[in-house]
């Protein structure tokens, strides 16, 4: 007999459960973060071969869009531009943001505050991040740092997105954070100095769209506001991951929490100081940039002392550095954050500095710390974290392999190159050699530089490759969800 | 199994040597920071100014004191000779005043006759493509207008 529909009432019917528009379940920000590192990975290293194939053959053109009389531009400034911009907000940044959101809940055992607002700020970021690529191709940018060219509107969206992260994670940390996890340190000074740097940089852009300053000031603030970004966010985001995933990846306890913390001071004494040594202007006080130079010099301390209370809390573990998995990433990046760190200081020095300084050696720095460095401790966490939050086992086996030991050899590879190519520069400039001759005699460093960028680029389509692969042929596994009961013993 | 699994540390101390290394490394920084107290930064290279960036004019208003600092900072004596009167292959830069003692300088001379000299120096602008520099670098790179300005004011008062 069939039941008649008219007469189910509506508390015979299970209850509707209404889905939100924005997802707010446990890891799913952490899980849009990583994928949106992992697609700008591959966005960025496309990019910066572009713009090393470019010095190659030499390619610009324009063509008016029909609109306001903008015109659509091509050249290597813009494209360079454009690949910081896809490296730091794109890859890096992503990557930092699902660090936050995957470490906060773990390290303080409950479930992090403002989920949905996390998924807002993912969807604005990448949005922002976006539309400030595609302007470097339409407006003027200025005497602007590539960090900083976005239009002042942009970094609005970009400094909303950070202040939707900062508020969750001190919504969820704020509480226990003088207790907390040194990498819980790290990673709130390193949001805080995001936020703020993003919010001077709009209301720069602002005070400029109306008022009109100065192009000095502005060129000042900008490289300034870059290079904080660099050693205040992207490093610390390093030093916050590599803390949490080297005890993580090992099963061992941490050497000494100590040094831990002495990294952290010392780290957070001398960084704000080092973005001044990039002030380097006849009307900037000669002891303003001595001290930011010393300052990027001593930043060698909280590395070196990070270094030995990692590679310590390895001891006994060492056969895991053989196979890529988690600590074979984190060890990578800790001898590019050494190696880093070091080139950095020897740049600092003036008579250095007069030598490469505007030359490929700088591109060629930037590529160790950004894609070794930070981007193998965001490898190290990403292979420690996305089985735990897609809920799936998973090896990575020969996927893994491939992304170590392309992004190592592409990374090394580039970088050597480009700094090489920056001292035969030096070289050749100083020698009083002509422009058309300078370009040629790099031509050698720059086609090994672009060999080690599609290195890099094929790393990133691993990564791809090998999330796709887990999310659809990994098995369900129950790994312990921050905020509820665990129902299993896989660990964090 | 709790969810909350706190990473564990070995020991909470401060090793003496960790506390030892941090003070030395500061303590040099400190004497590093003392010995460059004083002295005059380069102008700033504004990105993407370089299409335009103002030329410097060829001496002008400029003060030959700064401009012979400046021939210090630059190293001019180490090819031109210690009292800048040439050596070797390198001319003399001695009554530059009167005109280039260089052939392929005669027409930029001719051409820039107020400002040959900051152009050559600067060696980055369009005037100078083309021209053999025989070893003299392109010191727009390295000086600010300002700076190539005080150089040609200090050349022209040598006799």
């Amino acid at each position: 007999m069939m039941a008649n529909p008219k007469k189910s009432r509506p508390y015979d019917e299970p209850p509707k459960r209404r889905r939100s528009l924005i997802p707010s379940g446990p890891d799913t920000a952490a899980t849009g973060f990583f994928v949106a590192a992992a697609l700008w990975l591959a966005v960025a290293t496309a990019i910066g071969a572009l713009a090393i194939g470019l010095r190659l053959i030499g390619l610009e053109f324009s063509f008016p869009l029909g609109v306001f009389d903008l015109s659509f531009t091509f050249d290597v400034r813009r494209v360079d531009y454009a690949f910081v911009n896809a490296t730091v907000y794109g890859w890096l940044s992503n990557a930092g943001f699902a660090a936050v959101a995957f470490m906060t809940p773990r390290l303080l055992g409950r479930r992090l505050a403002m989920e949905a607002g996390l998924n807002g700020a993912l969807a604005i970021w990448n949005l922002a991040l976006l539309g400030g690529i595609a302007s470097l191709y339409v407006f003027d940018l200025g005497p602007h740092a590539p960090l900083t060219a976005f239009p002042w509107l942009i970094d609005g969206g970009l400094a909303t997105g950070a202040l939707l992260v900062t508020g969750a994670f001190f919504a969820t940390a704020a509480t226990t954070l003088r207790t907390g996890y040194v990498s819980l340190w790290f990673a709130g000074v390193a949001l805080l100095s995001l936020l703020g740097l993003l919010s001077l940089n709009a209301g720069l852009g602002l005070l400029d769209f109306f008022f009109g300053l100065d192009e000095l000031p502005i060129a000042l603030a900008s490289i300034f506001i870059e290079r904080a970004v660099s050693v205040l966010w992207l490093l610390g985001m390093a030093y916050a991951t590599l803390h949490y995933v080297v005890p993580r990846g090992s099963g061992q306890p941490l050497a000494w929490a100590g040094i831990g913390m002495l990294s952290f001071v010392t780290w957070l004494v001398l960084a704000p100081l080092a973005g001044l040594s990039s002030l380097a202007d006849a009307s900037v006080p000669y002891v303003i940039t001595s001290l930011g130079i010393v300052a990027t010099m001593l930043l060698l301390v909280p590395a070196a002392l990070t270094v030995v209370n990692l590679v310590q809390t390895m001891q006994g573990r060492w056969t895991l550095v053989f196979r890529a998995g988690t600590a074979a990433f984190a060890v990578v990046s800790l001898a590019f954050l050494f190696g880093a760190s070091l080139l950095e200081a020897i740049r600092a020095l003036r008579a250095v500095d007069l030598f490469v300084g505007g030359t490929d050696w700088e591109r060629g720095a930037f590529m160790w710390a950004a894609y070794g460095t930070f981007t193998f401790a965001a490898f190290a966490l990403a292979e420690h974290a996305l089985p735990r939050i897609l809920r799936r086992t998973w090896g990575g086996g020969f996927l893994s392999g491939a992304q170590l030991w392309l992004a190592f050899g592409g990374a090394a590879l580039a970088g050597l190159a480009l700094m090489g190519g920056g001292m035969a520069e030096g070289s050749l400039v100083g020698q009083g050699t002509a422009p058309d001759a300078v370009g040629e005699g790099l031509l050698v460093y720059r086609a090994i530089a672009f060999l080690g960028f599609g290195m890099v680029a094929l790393a990133g389509l691993a990564l791809l490759v090998n999330l796709f692969l887990m999310y659809t042929s990994g098995e369900r596994a129950d790994y312990a969800v921050p905020g509820q009961s665990a129902t299993a013993a896989a660990g964090h | 199994m709790t969810v909350h699994t706190p990473i564990e540390t070995r020991s909470g101390s401060l090793p003496p040597w960790a506390i030892g290394l941090t003070v030395f490394v500061f303590l040099v920084g400190g004497v590093y920071l003392a010995s460059n107290l004083a002295g005059e930064n380069p102008a700033f290279a504004i990105p993407g100014a370089s299409a335009s960036a103002p030329v410097a004019s060829g001496g002008g208003e400029a003060d030959p004191a700064v401009g012979e600092a400046a021939v210090a900072e630059a190293q001019c004596a180490a090819c031109h000779g210690p009292d800048l009167g040439g050596g070797g292959n390198f001319p003399s830069l001695l009554g530059v005043e009167e005109g280039p003692v260089s052939e392929n300088l005669q027409d930029l001379a001719a051409e820039y006759p107020d400002e040959w000299i900051a152009i050559w120096i600067d060696g980055t602008t369009p005037e100078t493509e083309g021209l053999e520099r025989g070893g003299m670098p392109l010191f727009g790179e390295e000086l600010a207008p300002e700076q190539i300005d005080a150089i040609v004011a200090y050349l022209k008062t040598l006799p």
